[in-house]
């Protein structure tokens, strides 16, 4: 057989899946979201997304929340990961397997459990009122709190293995060069350890941030009906609405300030550093 | 050693976190109570017998399993072709099948789930099991792509060189010689193939019918309305059929090495 023909024979059957349920549905869809109700040309579902003020508020709690994530999940995370570069082989094992084994279970029967926790009757708020420290259950849950405490849950396994790989990768030697070089432990971690795993930071944030933006199942179950982010409203339009073009359009801006977003923070972040390497 | 201590605290903490979810449910699902509470009141399987009377959630279990299955079956196929051929020749476009065939990951699932719909509704399958399984087959592929390429770049290619030099059938080769030494690779494949449909919500959400609607969903929709145990003994029965594919995951292929990929791929 040649070789083109078997190329061809071996990679068609994905590529046709990939090229009918994938791409061009997407082309569609983004035709679509340049529609209006007389399905002619419009921007018109672009342009209420900015003159709309509720739209932009929904934008910016959007990316609030996805920012907080980030902050808890590296706050949270990063110990983490150096304590995992620390482990030895046997524990390094038992902590990965701990972090990462929630993350194959279905995120709405983790979000399940943190009402169980979280909610008005829940764990923390009987314990509370049972031990006498609060008169009237503290709101923990339908709020963005809730949101950020499901949302962190489900995306921390990214940041500490991000986290994790770049420090695995460090040369001990170095913190040993450091400590020999008479540095203390503060000093050899900032000079050393951080600048050498920024790398594993930035994928990271950035990857814990861009799942955030676009979570849909968490903020429905743990931000309740009151405060919607993004994906909820675009799942609204589509679904409950039946307003396709507009659920598309927001859906897209979704994408595109995500994107916006990621690319400025890291240009930001390798200005920043070319500077401190070049401008001294 | 102070510093070490400190670590390990805030990493058992993190810990309890990422599992108290598990921890809280099980227990809650016994109750002996009529409402939802933690820590259980008295004990009981009454909520699990209760599964047994609400013929949605056991036809939709029946639904999710029988969709991951297929689609791990199929997804894996397709995908262990497609990584054979960009393994084993070099040829112009291989880079762009390659970033198309991983592409699925790089969009949020919200996309995907509603692109599929806008096109199954104008092709007349949305709400079958057909539109649901050919979307699980699409975000499961870049997985098995993944997996098996990794498997094929350690690959000794002069082993199956041998094979034929010995005078077997191309057939024989692939069978006795090239499937077993990939076998960890296009298992792992299959069994995260199937996690990742049987989990599926976001996608799932804008393809389903009141008849096709899979266990995850029917949670879903069930607890936006309703918290009381049932939810919590039918989690309970999820998070161990999930926990026997885990277990058998880590055993074929190890998790690390498994998430290791996954990370980097969006």
């Amino acid at each position: 057989m040649s070789k083109r023909l078997s190329v061809t024979l071996l990679t068609a059957p994905a590529m046709i899946l990939l090229l009918g349920v994938f791409i061009l549905p997407m082309l569609m869809m983004l035709l679509l979201s340049f529609q209006d109700e007389n399905q002619a040309f419009s921007l018109h579902n672009y342009s209420l997304f900015i003159q709309d003020p509720y739209y932009l508020e929904i934008l910016w709690r959007t990316i609030r929340v996805s920012l907080w994530t980030v902050l808890v999940s590296l706050l949270l995370g990063f110990p983490v990961a150096m304590y995992m570069a620390q482990a030895t082989g046997k524990m390094r094992g038992i902590v990965t397997m701990l972090i990462l084994a929630p993350h194959l279970i279905s995120v709405v029967i983790r979000n399940f459990g943190w009402v169980v926790v979280l909610g008005e009757k829940g764990w923390i708020n009987e314990t509370l009122t049972s031990l006498g420290l609060i008169d009237q259950p503290l709101r923990l849950l339908y709020n963005e709190l809730g949101i950020v405490i499901g949302l962190t849950d489900s995306f921390i396994a990214y940041m500490v293995l991000a986290i994790a790989t770049s420090l695995y990768a460090i040369d001990p030697s170095l913190n040993k060069a450091a400590s020999i070089l008479g540095a203390s432990r503060i000093r050899t971690f900032f000079s050393v350890t951080l600048p050498l795993c920024l790398p594993g930071i930035i994928a990271g944030t950035t990857l814990v941030f861009s799942l955030s933006m676009s979570a849909f199942v968490t903020p429905a179950l743990m931000g309740g009906t009151s405060v919607k982010v993004l994906p909820v409203i675009a799942y609204e339009q589509i679904m409950a609405t039946l307003n396709w073009p507009l659920g598309a359009a927001l859906a897209f801006l979704l994408l595109g300030s995500t994107i916006l977003l990621v690319t400025l923070y890291t240009k930001l972040i390798e200005t920043k550093r070319y500077k401190e390497v070049f401008a001294s | 050693m102070k510093k070490i201590n400190v670590l390990g605290l805030i990493t058992f903490f993190v810990l309890v976190l990422v599992n108290l979810p598990f921890l809280v449910i099980i227990p809650s699902s016994f109750t002996a109570a009529g409402y939802l509470a933690f820590p259980p009141e008295g004990f009981s399987w009454q909520w699990y017998e209760m599964i047994l009377d609400r013929p949605e959630f056991i036809d939709s279990l029946w639904i999710s399993l029988k969709l991951a299955t297929v689609t791990a079956i199929l997804a894996t196929f397709l995908g262990t072709l497609a990584a054979f051929a960009l393994s084993k020749y070099k040829f112009r476009g291989s880079g762009i099948i390659n970033a198309l065939m991983l592409s699925p990951l790089t969009v949020p699932s919200l996309i995907i789930g509603i692109s599929a719909l806008l096109f199954f509704t104008r092709i007349g399958i949305a709400g079958t099991f057909t539109g649901l399984l050919l979307a699980h087959m699409l975000i499961s592929i870049p997985y098995v792509v993944r997996l098996v390429l990794t498997g094929l770049s350690s690959f000794d290619y002069t082993l199956e060189k041998a094979g034929y030099m010995l005078g077997a059938h191309p057939f024989r080769v692939f069978w006795d010689i090239t499937l077993p030494l990939l076998r960890p690779a296009i298992v792992s494949g299959m069994i995260f193939s199937f996690l990742t449909s049987f989990d599926n919500v976001t996608v799932s959400l804008f393809l389903v019918a009141p008849d096709t609607t899979t266990l995850p969903l029917a949670i879903f929709t069930y607890m936006q309305e309703t918290l009381d145990p049932l939810v919590a003994s039918i989690s309970s029965v999820v998070i161990l059929l999930s926990l026997v594919f885990i277990v058998l995951l880590e055993k074929v292929y190890g998790l690390e090495r498994l998430f290791g990929l996954n990370s980097q791929s969006h």
